[in-house]
């Protein structure tokens, strides 16, 4: 079988076409997620140095509860679009849930006694390497 | 016809080829110089247009599955392997359909198959993360497979001009 | 031909054999871990990155097995144990300069920081987090405990004695910095020169970033986790945050936060809300901190023209955040975010 594309040396016009469609198919979807870039965020919840959990904040769209029952003080993880918090905890310093809504790429939750970290993330690296406070 | 030696020793060579260059481009590392995760030049894509072009698409395939599961052999990574069969595939698909179009050269062929690569990439990495957020490299990846499609074109040129066309085994 | 492929094979030989692939930029080795009641984070960039990482652990968790108080048998603990009694107890040289670090600085600041505040704080609770407010014929009959000019060291013998039943040491306030700055040294033994800790948002930068930039830390809102005051860019430096909005519970809707007034034995109320210190001595950033929040802006102001060594941010609770002139080019004000205003105090 014949390919006349495998007997040309030099780009034809149709080329042209097929770089501005991929260029075109790009600024497209810079465009399109361009508004959510900056909130980009992934929050991750990491027990005891151990993933257990990771929500797309962004990308949520109905509110998400997280029951932990088998750790040292039992607690409620709160997901809603955008932000995060831990919305009840049995532990007896209450930190964690003083803290309330994060919402903010660094940001970070952590109930010591349970020794839990919820911690966002995302597409904007902040500008900073750590927090003092 | 399809499994005499000439045409095992073909397909062989053309894997050992397309491995050695994805090896090969991993020695450059064009993140370093441009920092965008997924950033190569796709040199490998050089061996499936070959075949596309001189031997049949099911050739192609078999090299370019080959190719990536020996890839992620070598590499030791075999996560990598759901990126490199994703891009390549999707990448594949492309170009065999565009080089049926009667209008276009290499280098049409050859971008097109460079930006179907990185968003098959790109749509490997959403699904194994499970989230949307990979997405945001993809436009500016689009924009690179313009520059890395058209060097692999010349490159691709270059190769099926001179290589002769294998004779009927 | 048949040299061609040769060549090939050969070439697919070296390539796979001899070479890994490079790895891209330098994330350094990061540790974290639980010790001292909070969380903590080493990364250490380099060759050395490894070592001194796990080093950097190794001396923390040591340490806290001789500062902390909740550990039965650390050193603090003997030094409780026997309070009141005649003998004095031997302790580690550690330890021993910790404690006499804690008593002059203390003199110096008119007893706005006490290591031995332990049985106000266990009224409270905060130890054990079971929280209550404790009477004032309670806080009367424990405030004559808290005095750690009466604390006894005799650094030649190497030990120390809590002179009255019911005295006892709590390191809270210092054991992070103390802990941060030994860490550093073995960090830096080790042979690396780029690290920063994290103990419990206590923030100790070691040198530079590797990409020869100093680092940046972000000093946190007291009234909102999710801004910033500002950013500190640190070279060498501790930089340490204490506040009352870190540990509290509320009763009948009044507040009540974990730093204690030893004069009072009440939660501190000094018109602050944070107070950030800088200084290139960790332990020194780590009990400033402490100390001049419960001490309050002016007499922190005052504290910092008379002695060299640290520079301030204080969070005022009248929305002012004022950072002392040695900060004015490493901080970049962000409080606007939270509706504070910016001054410069100056010597």
């Amino acid at each position: 079988m014949r390919l006349p594309a495998a007997e040309r040396r030099r780009p034809t016009l149709w080329d042209a076409a097929v770089v501005l469609a991929v260029a075109a198919a790009a600024l497209l979807l810079f465009f399109q997620i361009s508004p959510s870039e900056g909130n980009f965020l992934t929050a991750t919840v990491v027990l005891d140095g151990e993933v257990i959990a990771e929500y797309d904040l962004s990308a949520l769209t109905d509110p998400v509860s997280l029951r932990l029952d088998d750790i040292p003080y039992p607690l409620t993880i709160q997901a809603e679009p955008g932000r995060i918090r831990i919305v009840e905890s049995s532990c007896p310093s209450q930190d964690c849930v003083h803290i309330g809504w994060v919402d903010r790429v660094g940001a970070q939750i952590i109930c010591l006694p349970n020794r839990l970290v919820i911690s966002l993330s995302g597409a904007a690296e902040p500008d900073f390497d750590a927090v003092s406070g | 016809m399809p499994h005499s030696a000439r045409h095992l020793t073909r397909c062989a060579v053309l894997t050992a080829l397309a491995l050695a260059l994805s090896v090969a481009e991993g020695l450059v590392p064009l993140a370093l110089i441009f920092p965008l995760p997924g950033l190569k030049l796709g040199l490998a894509n050089l061996v499936t247009v070959y075949a596309l072009c001189r031997l049949s698409g099911r050739e192609a395939l078999l090299i370019l599955v080959c190719r990536c599961v020996l890839g992620a052999l070598v590499g030791g990574r075999l996560s990598a392997l759901a990126f490199s069969l994703s891009g390549g595939l999707l990448a594949l698909g492309v170009m065999a359909v565009l080089l049926r179009l009667p209008a276009l050269s290499l280098f049409g062929v050859s971008i097109a198959g460079a930006a179907a690569h990185n968003t098959g990439q790109i749509l490997a990495a959403m699904a194994v993360l499970g989230t949307r957020a990979p997405l945001v490299y993809l436009p500016p990846l689009l924009l690179c497979s313009l520059i890395t499609g058209a060097v692999t074109a010349t490159a691709c040129i270059l190769l099926v001009q001179r290589v002769p066309v294998p004779g009927p085994s | 031909m048949k040299r061609f492929f040769s060549l090939f094979l050969l070439l697919l030989l070296l390539l796979c054999s001899g070479c890994s692939a490079p790895t891209v930029g330098d994330t350094g080795t990061f540790n974290e871990f639980f010790a001292m009641d909070t969380i903590m984070r080493v990364t250490v960039h380099g060759d050395a990155g490894e070592p001194a990482a796990s080093a950097a652990r190794e001396e923390i968790e040591r340490l806290e097995k001789l500062l902390s108080r909740t550990l039965p048998d650390s050193q603090v603990s003997q030094l409780n144990a026997h309070a009141g009694e005649e003998d004095a107890v031997a302790l580690e040289g550690d330890l021993i300069s910790l404690l006499t670090f804690a008593r002059s600085l203390s003199a110096d600041l008119d007893d706005a920081l006490d290591i031995t505040i332990a049985p106000v704080m266990d009224a409270w609770g905060f130890t054990t987090d079971h929280h209550q407010i404790p009477t004032q014929a309670q806080l009367d009959a424990l405030l004559p405990l808290v005095d750690c000019q009466a604390l006894e060291i005799d650094p030649q013998a190497g030990t120390a004695r809590l002179p009255n039943v019911g005295m006892a040491v709590d390191l809270g306030a210092v054991a992070k910095g103390f802990a941060a700055g030994r860490a550093e040294s073995v960090i830096r033994a080790a042979g690396a020169d780029s690290a920063l800790l994290d103990l419990g948002r206590n923030i100790t930068a070691i040198g530079v970033k590797p990409t020869g930039e100093p680092w940046r830390v972000a000093v946190q809102d007291p009234q909102d986790s999710n801004l910033y005051l500002g950013v500190l860019a640190l070279t060498d430096q501790t930089c340490s945050t204490s506040g009352g909005y870190e540990r509290y519970f509320e009763e009948d809707g009044v507040v009540y936060h974990h730093i204690i007034d030893p004069s009072t034995g009440y939660p501190a109320h000094s018109g602050l809300l944070s107070v950030t210190v800088v200084s290139p001595d960790a332990l020194l950033a780590d009990a400033l901190s402490t100390a001049l929040f419960v001490a309050g802006p002016e007499r922190a102001l005052d504290y910092w023209r008379r002695e060299g060594g640290f520079e301030l941010i204080l969070c005022g609770e009248d929305g002012v955040v004022t950072a002392t002139e040695g900060l004015e080019d490493a901080f970049a004000f962000q409080g606007e975010d939270g509706g504070y205003t910016y001054e410069i105090a100056r010597r």
